[in-house]
């Protein structure tokens, strides 16, 4: 088996310990970075993802299969950018202000990096101002936006307008999601998109990164 | 008869812990709130326990296993609720058990319909209403959160409409501590004063804090408000085992334990003797969707398992059951309903919560509250046992009678076949054709029928009109005066 097949299966096998190990070595076979990325990195997470998908995976599985890949993203991320590759997407995601429930955010921040997005997790209680700061330094394309709580869901609509007063509403794309909220509520605040879950966001997330 | 040492159970017997299990799970506890610390992000809380002699580090207290046991210890173990007349309703203590509904659902099964849609300000009326004609329910909640009016007054709205559609007792939310304490005055007005209100309380405040082991400001400002002013409070987790807590059944009750406990003792210690609950939703997270389990054998174990630790403590426990995960009133909803409500009443919760919850408490029904009423009669029943006495044996009555006899009119069953068997509202046991007469309906139409026919017909007893002023009038101020957002 060759190494970009032994990586690929570390990151199905979810080995966090080996997958950097593996991506050095590959990349001193001489293997680039992208080859690695799109050859073993991202083959594998639509596996897992797939997988997730049929119900054969199971959460904590996604996870660590995520994180096995951003172990070996740490060490491509710089030569991918040294070679002018930019990521598919740049996304700053968190839980909106005076809301401290971050398990949902959490999960669609490591399945979008699975999914190839270089993510930034605000974590809980992000205020809008903190937002629009990430969103600035991070030069994001989308923000994700998150809450449990059905007082805590009514600062989406404050950060949104807050974007359009930087002058960012043009560049990034607002997703939302998290238990009150629905697509009905996306298009009343004028966001881009509603998620119900951790895999559909991904699969929103591209959506609005093609088109 | 001359006997001696007889035993009898008057209720059906259901155990999950031995006594040493529950001593290892009570110390675990004990040991958690001293070791893994709890983080509080209130300074007066810190303080308060920093002078009890925990040690603070930052923003994290290590209570020793002293200062939380004095806590239990001064905890009421019973607390004694009233309805909105000042008659006693609820003996929250030991394993007497009341059913009430859950509260906040963003969506609504609409009856009517059958359609899924966002809950609104009449539905809460609705709840109310309902709640105030079901027999079987003791207590009730929001069961929804309303989008028709300003977010910054919903609870006030939600508590409102529960105060003017029933006399049944009341486990209110609030947003915050100025929240909390306008529906305390909502309550005294209603009461006839503060004072009328504290000797006979009518209300209950919702307070949870976050797992794992979090206390937020809003969360401890209301709990030591309510210790102060003596309104009952639950300090209760909505814990998901293996995302926020140990995948361990065990582990998961161990450290939903420890969150109750570190409120009660800084209720205590903010004043002694203050009525606080403790219990919750006890679950696990779905590791297929990443729901909460509101249904399902592991979860209904972790909820009995708590009641028996409150017992243990003697501390009242706040339970949960009659929800589903379901998004119907299906199949599914009546086998998650039948299981949690049936353990729930085997374990002995007290307050027990969430009845009416469907898509794992993100969707609120009548149908489902209705159903769940005749499930906790059959509940009832079961757990009034069979009992074992000279009159029940019947041995005279099967002599009297004789072989080939006949006891259908005999004196004896006349005496006891109403009480001993039970008769169902809404189970059909007419024979076929008489059941195809009447429609060939299906439970779920009987019950959506019940539901609609309440909604029509039942007239709660009204709150005086001049309270009912007062209170619109403390509401309609308020609406001012709050921040609106959006």
């Amino acid at each position: 088996m060759s190494l970009l097949e032994d990586l690929k299966d570390a990151v199905i096998e979810m080995e966090d310990e080996k997958t950097p190990e593996l991506t050095q070595k590959a990349l001193d076979e001489g293997n680039t970075p992208e080859a690695i990325l799109k050859k073993a990195l991202v083959p594998a997470m639509d596996f897992v993802g797939d997988q997730f998908e049929k119900g054969k995976r199971y959460v904590p599985e996604m996870v660590l299969s995520a994180q096995a890949m951003k172990a070996a993203m740490k060490l491509l991320r710089p030569l991918l950018a040294e070679s002018g590759i930019e990521p598919k997407g740049i996304v700053v995601i968190g839980t909106v202000e005076g809301d401290l429930h971050d398990i949902g955010q959490n999960l669609v921040a490591m399945m979008l990096e699975g999914a190839g997005f270089e993510v930034y997790n605000s974590g809980t209680e992000t205020t809008a101002d903190e937002f629009v700061k990430a969103i600035k330094e991070h030069n994001a394309n989308i923000v994700g936006l998150s809450a449990l709580i059905t007082t805590t869901m009514t600062h989406m609509p404050e950060v949104i307008e807050r974007i359009e007063d930087a002058g960012l509403r043009d560049k990034v794309k607002v997703i939302i999601g998290g238990a009150p909220v629905d697509q009905d509520y996306s298009d009343e605040i004028k966001a881009d998109g509603y998620a119900s879950d951790a895999g559909s966001a991904v699969k929103l997330a591209n959506k609005l990164i093609e088109g | 008869m001359i006997t001696s040492n007889q035993m009898f159970y008057r209720t059906p017997q259901f155990q999950i812990f031995s006594e040493s299990e529950r001593e290892m799970i009570y110390s675990a506890a004990l040991e958690v709130l001293e070791t893994a610390g709890v983080q509080i992000e209130r300074k007066s809380a810190l303080t308060l326990l920093e002078n009890a002699g925990a040690r603070i580090e930052g923003n994290k207290a290590y209570i020793p296993s002293y200062i939380v046991e004095e806590a239990v210890r001064n905890a009421p173990r019973k607390i004694l609720i009233y309805d909105r007349n000042g008659n006693p309703a609820m003996r929250l203590e030991s394993t007497h058990y009341y059913f009430g509904t859950g509260s906040d659902t963003p969506h609504f099964l609409d009856s009517y319909n059958n359609e899924i849609r966002r809950t609104v300000h009449k539905d809460i009326g609705n709840v109310a209403k309902l709640v105030d004609a079901l027999p079987n329910l003791d207590f009730l909640m929001s069961l929804g959160l309303i989008w028709d009016e300003k977010v910054s007054m919903t609870d006030l709205y939600q508590f409102q409409e529960m105060l003017f559609n029933t006399t049944k007792p009341i486990v209110f939310t609030a947003h915050d501590l100025k929240g909390t304490k306008d529906i305390i005055k909502m309550a005294s007005i209603a009461a006839g004063s503060e004072d009328e209100l504290k000797k006979h309380p009518f209300i209950i405040n919702y307070i949870e804090p976050t797992s794992p082991l979090v206390e937020t400001k809003e969360p401890i400002d209301k709990l030591l408000y309510c210790a102060e002013q003596g309104i009952p409070s639950l300090y209760t987790p909505t814990i998901s085992a293996g995302s926020t807590a140990p995948a361990t059944l065990a582990g998961t009750i161990i450290q939903a334990l420890a969150e109750c406990l570190s409120g009660v003792t800084m209720a205590q210690l903010n004043k002694k003797g203050a009525p606080v609950l403790i219990g919750g939703v006890i679950s696990a997270m779905d590791m297929h969707s990443g729901s909460f389990i509101y249904g399902g054998p592991d979860f209904h174990l972790m909820c009995a398992g708590m009641n028996e630790m409150s017992s243990y403590l003697g501390l009242p426990v706040y339970g949960t059951a009659g929800c589903t995960d379901s998004k119907a009133i299906d199949e599914q909803a009546a086998i998650e309903g039948v299981f949690s409500i049936n353990l729930q009443a085997l374990s002995g919760g007290n307050l027990i919560h969430d009845v009416g919850y469907i898509a794992s408490g993100l969707i609120g029904s009548l149908d489902m509250v209705t159903m769940c009423d005749e499930i906790i009669a059959m509940t009832k029943r079961i757990m009034r046992g069979i009992e074992v006495d000279k009159e029940h044996l019947a041995v005279e009555t099967i002599r009297r009678v004789g072989p080939k006899g006949s006891f259908i009119a005999d004196k004896h069953t006349m005496r006891h076949f109403k009480d001993q068997q039970w008769y169902p509202e809404l189970m059909d046991r007419k024979n076929y054709d008489k059941w195809a007469a009447a429609g060939k309906k299906s439970c779920g139409q009987r019950i959506n029928e019940k539901v609609k026919r309440i909604l029509k017909e039942h007239k709660p007893e009204p709150l005086e009109k001049s309270k009912q002023d007062e209170i619109m009038k403390l509401i309609n101020s308020e609406a001012k005066t709050r921040k609106v957002r959006y």
